[in-house]
């Protein structure tokens, strides 16, 4: 390469970019592109959305070929679509329409429950409620009631500034879970026990039925699903509306300006979301043939959030690659799975993690992680030496690794404390790292990344379930401060 | 008399009647008639309206600086509780205490604000402080998964046992009499919280009237780039905010932990929710507005469980926070927020 | 206009496959994929896999893991045992998290029932587990074993669904528990006014039930209230409670919030005011309200294994698993007999439980199932807190 061309830039600052136009900016860096990466990107910009669709849609569908063992189809399969449509739903309340609904999951909620009441049997206070309509009225009338919700919380959004709404809608989310789980008028929703005998998806017309009852079977009628709302809400948001509300979003007393009526379209943003959230509750209630309280809790509107902050808010692809991400890690970090599958992922991905971090310089990712192995080894060394019972722990069903975390990491027999010390200490030297930089921060990774394999190993192996959940509470944090756009958004750009 | 204050003393006259309504109502027309347990409920409601009135405080005043709504709020209560719990088992646990009750107490709680505030400092130094030119969405967020990250850390670290403080056999079981054997019984740990909370509030009051600190902060408040024009660092009066208000919060959580003796690592969702309540309903940004809000739904908590039955009191106080926020959107004590085109 | 068209035909076309593959799913019956793992033979090889629903994490995790290590316990001393080298058996847990989420029994039935190796299960706790998980274990033809789920409906066959032939359980149910309170409580206390306090949980509101008709038919007055689970503060409440009441009835299922309610029941000067427990808060060293009363299914503390127990864990007897042994028992006893012939279906297992015939058991009496599922015999026993916080029979 001729010395003077101009250096690779630097990557975007987070948050706002002042002085550059977003159509310019992002023209610079298509013709920054090199080598085969470049040419790749280069093709799939030249694909129309149709093609990406096709590409797409295997992809989604052979990673679960092998896995068709029902358990792993229904934990990994079904639940990524469900939450694929859950995040396309608030996509479009917080990506495109730029409101924060705190109270999406009540909508998932409702769904569930009116999906279970009317297709399902059960009796609670002497009121014995069997109907069994078809799955396609049930259903339908799930998401139309969804979106008259959405409707009358979108319309209290009129009086109420953005946080304030954040602040209504969590409660709105509260309530529901609140209500659904001690308040059990005439019957309905069965308090805590929930709607337990919920028929599976019977569609019943002109005298045939096709009944869904196998895990395979709920799997490609959810991607049919997600498929049809993929579709639809590519549709929408290339159309006016979709305009509208990038519009509103970016600048609500500009859009007002311009003629669009932003009340309205807040209302059909919150509509549709619901809409498409009630949708998802009907098919997972009959998924698990029930629908309990805590099924729709705080932490499942976390997930969410975790699928649709990772994916990047507005864009389609993100919300499919970011449920992928997202809740296979859930499943594979569960207290059901082999633990030994998630120590693998574990330590690829702390190794991908340094990679990512110090990527340009070779050099930089091999002294990390070279150095760490040495002093990992020479550590248990000496501590073997000096103190057995800091090393002669057990690896908690360590399968092929086993031998090599024996001779590396620090296993005390009684963990106890010093984990918890453990813990804390590398949550400080993981800040310590991050605000580094240069040869400091390689150096600073060495105990970092000792440390961090120390405590996976002694404590968040052990609780895979609760493990998962720091995680995602901590790549919420990390997303925002680093590239609030996740993957597949397109960064905020201010024109000043 | 200008018309925030009007509309504010307005607002407080509506609701002095309201409660004097409620009050007649309860010792005269309702199913459980008598002034003792009228009273009884509401010495309740004060106590536990003073743990929401810290809440809310750290709630109001992060708002009023940085209109950023602090989720994580609740689980900084949370941890000051397993601080002070740590404390005490320390210093030998509630049964046997190696030093003087009282001193161990005073202790508990100086240990746990101090380790509440700098967790507050850190996390608005981590997750806070680097969004704060981001859209307003993205620290809300962040506040979201700190949040998310603290509560399961805590279940991870200290086990999804609940602890228990078993204050009572700390301190007493004994207390006053009010109006003979049959009337009102406030427990000396009641009188303890109580004053520990208006002490503490009436020092920050102090803090923010008297001292340069607190004018700082009022000026941040109202308008942080003049402030800095001015010599203020917002920064470090942003941090000082957070940490006087995280400090207030593990304050809280220790006296939650005397009082009802159980802490777990959920207990910060439910009670940020109600400390967020509090705040909102007194006026999200005012001082004053905290601690009357905080008062209110403590009030309004006790009652609703003394009155109706126990499973909708959540749901009351819930209700009331919507009521409010269509009603008078800028709370009780709050000033309506302008928007400048 | 044109990625309009394309648009559409590429909804077609995934509505096609769809469609397609919807063709090889459709069936008039309701066979699915794990019900023929229902009748499917797995061969037995050395050694068997049972699984163990139980709340291991959350705040009924103290009573989970006395149920754990009960339940394993039996299964260390049968593979102990020089007769069973060849029919050794193993144990894969589940997190119900009782007490915390339903859907994780769900969760836990549900990966039990996808694995096909599994032949039975002994679990889960409580009562509205049972009912939620029992479609799961049903489509697997999976039976389970409870130790402790006590709720009368579950085995009437029509209430909160039908589980028979699939769900049994080695303790008496609250239709025998609640007379025994009941009488308990007007025979030997000859209390007249009682107040009752259920956790909203289907098991606690089945037995308050229970106990507060029993008692309105002796004359005895009675109040009722409620509080949730996650609930801590109980001033108001405890305010509510007159100061002449004599009992308060809390069949609640987590032993802390007994303690905290005690203590705050103490602290608002009603200490004297006895409290009355049930089989849930059977926690010694958690719950340790001197002078309280509970309600427990008697174990034979004079059994071998019970003493063998007890030495084994530092004096503590932990009975409130000591159920989940008999229960591992019946299961481990039912999966060895279907596995004499080398294969075993679940079916089979299913079958053997129903006809499970055991002498005598550590609970003190004979164990065998009724058409139900239920237990056939078997009391409850009244103890009471002793000021060291054990527990001691008294009635």
């Amino acid at each position: 390469m001729p010395e003077n061309t101009p250096p690779t830039p630097e990557p975007a600052p987070a948050g706002i970019q002042i002085g550059v136009d977003q159509w310019v900016e992002q023209a610079d860096e298509r013709r920054q592109r090199r080598g085969v990466g470049g040419r790749i990107a280069h093709l799939w910009e030249l694909l129309p959305p149709a093609g990406k669709l096709a590409f797409l849609t295997p992809a989604i569908i052979v990673p679960f070929l092998p896995f068709m063992n029902e358990g792993n189809l229904f934990n990994y399969g079904v639940f990524i679509l469900i939450y694929a449509l859950l995040a396309l739903g608030l996509n479009v309340v917080v990506g495109f329409a730029g409101l924060l609904d705190l109270g999406y999951v009540a909508f998932f909620g409702f769904g569930a429950y009116i999906y279970s009441f009317l297709s399902g049997t059960h009796n609670e206070k002497s009121h014995i409620y069997t109907h069994h309509w078809s799955a396609q009225y049930s259903i339908l009338l799930a998401v139309v009631i969804c979106a008259l919700l959405g409707l009358f919380l979108g319309s209290s959004s009129r009086r109420l500034l953005g946080d304030y709404l954040a602040i209504v809608t969590l409660f709105f989310g509260q309530a529901f879970v609140i209500f659904t789980n001690t308040t059990d008028p005439y019957g309905l929703t069965n308090g805590s026990n929930g709607l337990a005998n919920v028929d599976p998806l019977n569609f019943r017309a002109f005298g045939h039925t096709l009944t869904i009852n196998s895990v395979k079977g709920y799997y490609w009628f959810l991607l049919g699903c997600v498929v049809v709302v993929l579709i639809v809400l590519w549709c929408i948001a290339e159309s006016r509306t979709g305009r509208a509300w990038k519009a509103s979003r970016e600048d609500p007393l500009a859009a007002e300006m311009m003629g669009m009526p932003v009340n309205r379209l807040k209302i059909m943003a919150f509509s549709l979301g619901a809409a498409i959230a009630g949708l998802a509750g009907s098919v997972f209630a009959a998924a698990q043939t029930g629908a309990f309280p805590q099924n729709f809790s705080t932490q499942v509107l976390i997930l969410i959030y975790a699928v649709v902050i990772l994916g990047g808010t507005g864009s389609l692809t993100g919300m499919i690659v970011g449920a992928i991400a997202i809740i296979a890690t859930n499943q594979v970090l569960d207290s059901t799975s082999p633990p030994n599958n998630a120590r693998v992922i574990f330590y690829v991905a702390l190794v991908l993690g340094v990679v990512l971090t110090l990527r340009p310089s070779w050099k930089k990712i091999a002294v990390a992680l070279v150095g760490t192995a040495v002093f990992g080894l020479a550590l248990h060394a000496i501590v073997d030496a000096v103190w057995s019972r800091g090393t002669s722990g057990q690896v908690t069903s360590g399968g092929f690794l086993t031998g090599v975390i024996r001779h590396f990491v620090l296993l005390p027999t009684n963990p106890g404390r010093l984990a918890v010390y453990g813990y804390l200490l590398m949550i400080v030297l993981i800040i310590v790292v991050v605000q580094l930089k240069g040869w400091w921060r390689v150096i600073a990774f060495v105990p970092t990344l000792y440390l961090t394999a120390f405590v996976w190993e002694n404590i968040l192996v052990e609780n895979p379930a609760v493990t998962r959940y720091v995680l995602f509470g901590a790549l919420l944090i990390a997303v925002m401060t680093i590239r609030p756009q996740g993957l597949f958004g397109t960064a905020k750009v201010e024109i000043v | 008399m200008n018309p925030a204050l009007s509309q504010q003393l307005r607002n407080l006259a509506g609701l002095g009647v309201g409660l004097v309504a409620f009050m007649l109502y309860a010792v005269y027309f309702s199913p459980t008639q008598g002034w003792v347990f009228f009273f009884q409920l509401t010495v309740n409601g004060i106590i536990l309206g003073s743990i929401y009135a810290l809440i809310a405080l750290g709630y109001s005043m992060v708002y009023g600086i940085l209109k950023l709504l602090n989720f994580a709020h609740g689980d900084v209560y949370m941890i000051g509780a397993f601080i002070g719990f740590g404390v005490l088992t320390l210093l030998g646990g509630p049964l046997n205490p190696e030093i003087p009750v009282a001193l161990l107490v005073l202790c508990m709680f100086v240990v746990a604000m101090l380790g509440s505030g700098f967790l507050g400092l850190a996390i608005e130094r981590f997750a806070y402080r680097p969004l704060r030119d981001a859209p307003r969405i993205a620290p809300l967020i962040s506040a979201l998964g700190v949040a998310f990250f603290l509560e399961n850390s805590a279940l991870l670290l200290f086990g999804s046992q609940f602890r228990n403080y078993d204050g009572y056999d700390l301190i007493s079981y004994n207390g006053i009499h009010v109006g003979g054997a049959n009337g009102v019984f406030i427990q000396y740990l009641g009188v303890i919280v109580i004053v520990g909370a208006v002490l503490l509030m009436l020092a920050l009051l102090a803090l923010v009237r008297w001292t340069r600190l607190g004018k700082a902060m009022r000026a941040v408040s109202f308008d942080r780039e003049g402030a800095a024009m001015m010599g203020i660092d917002p920064d470090r009066v942003i941090a000082a905010t957070f940490f006087i208000g995280s400090a207030l919060a593990g304050a809280a959580g220790v006296m939650f932990g005397l009082l009802f003796s159980q802490i777990y690592h959920l207990m910060g969702f439910l009670a940020g929710l109600k400390g967020f309540t509090a705040a909102v309903v007194g006026g999200i940004g005012s001082i004053p507005g905290a601690m009357l809000g905080g008062l209110l739904v403590g009030l309004i908590e006790s009652w609703a469980k003394g009155y109706l039955n126990g499973n909708v009191s959540d749901l009351v106080v819930f209700g009331i926070l919507i009521g409010v926020m269509l009603v008078r959107p800028s709370g009780l004590l709050g000033t309506p927020a302008l928007q400048k085109v | 206009m044109r990625k309009y068209v394309v648009a559409a035909l590429a909804a077609a076309g995934v509505a096609a496959l769809a469609t397609a593959a919807f063709g090889s799913t459709q069936s008039p019956s309701r066979a699915n994929a794990s019900a023929s793992a229902a009748t499917a033979s797995v061969a037995c090889g050395k050694t068997r896999t049972i699984g163990l629903a139980a709340p291991i994490t959350g705040p009924a995790a103290a009573i989970g893991n006395q149920q754990v290590r009960w339940a394993k316990y039996y299964v260390k001393q049968w593979n102990a045992q020089k007769a069973n080298k060849n029919k050794q058996i193993k144990v894969i847990s589940g997190d119900t998290q009782l007490g915390v989420d339903t859907a994780f029994a769900v969760k836990v039935a549900k990966s039990f029932a996808s694995n096909s190796k599994v032949l039975g299960v002994v679990g889960p706790a409580g009562s509205q587990e049972v009912v939620a998980s029992t479609s799961s274990y049903k489509g697997g033809g999976l039976a389970f074993v409870s130790g402790s789920a006590t709720r009368t409906t579950l085995t009437d066959g029509h209430t909160d669904g039908n589980r028979r032939g699939f769900f049994f359980r080695v303790v008496p149910n609250d239709s025998v528990q609640a007379p025994t309170v009941a009488n308990y409580i007007t025979g030997k206390l000859k209390a007249k006014r009682v107040y009752i306090i259920d956790d909203q949980e289907t098991y606690s509101q089945g037995l308050a039930n229970g106990v507060e008709s029993r008692l309105k038919a002796k004359g005895v007055s009675t109040t009722r209230d409620s509080i949730s689970q996650t609930a801590s503060d109980f001033s108001s409440q405890i305010a509510k409670i007159p100061g002449n009441t004599q009992i308060i009835y809390i069949p609640w299922q987590l032993a802390p919030q007994a303690q905290a309610f005690g203590q705050q029941l103490k602290a608002a000067g009603k200490g004297s005011i006895k409290l009355f427990g049930s089989d849930g808060l059977f926690a010694p060293g958690t719950w340790k309200i001197a002078g309280s009363y509970d309600s427990f299914f008697p174990v034979d503390t004079n059994a071998g294994a019970v003493k063998a127990y007890v030495k084994a864990h530092h004096g503590d007897g932990e009975y409130f698993g000591a159920p989940s042994y008999v229960a591992a028992q019946v299961v481990v006893g039912a999966v060895t007999k279907a596995c004499a012939d080398g294969k075993a279906s679940r079916a089979e297992v299913r079958k053997d439980i129903a006809k499970s015939k055991l002498k005598s058991s550590i609970l003190g009496l004979p164990v065998s199932f009724t058409a139900g599922g239920d237990l056939k015999g078997g009391g409850f026993g009244v103890y009471q807190i002793q000021s060291n916080g054990s527990f001691k029979r008294i009635g």
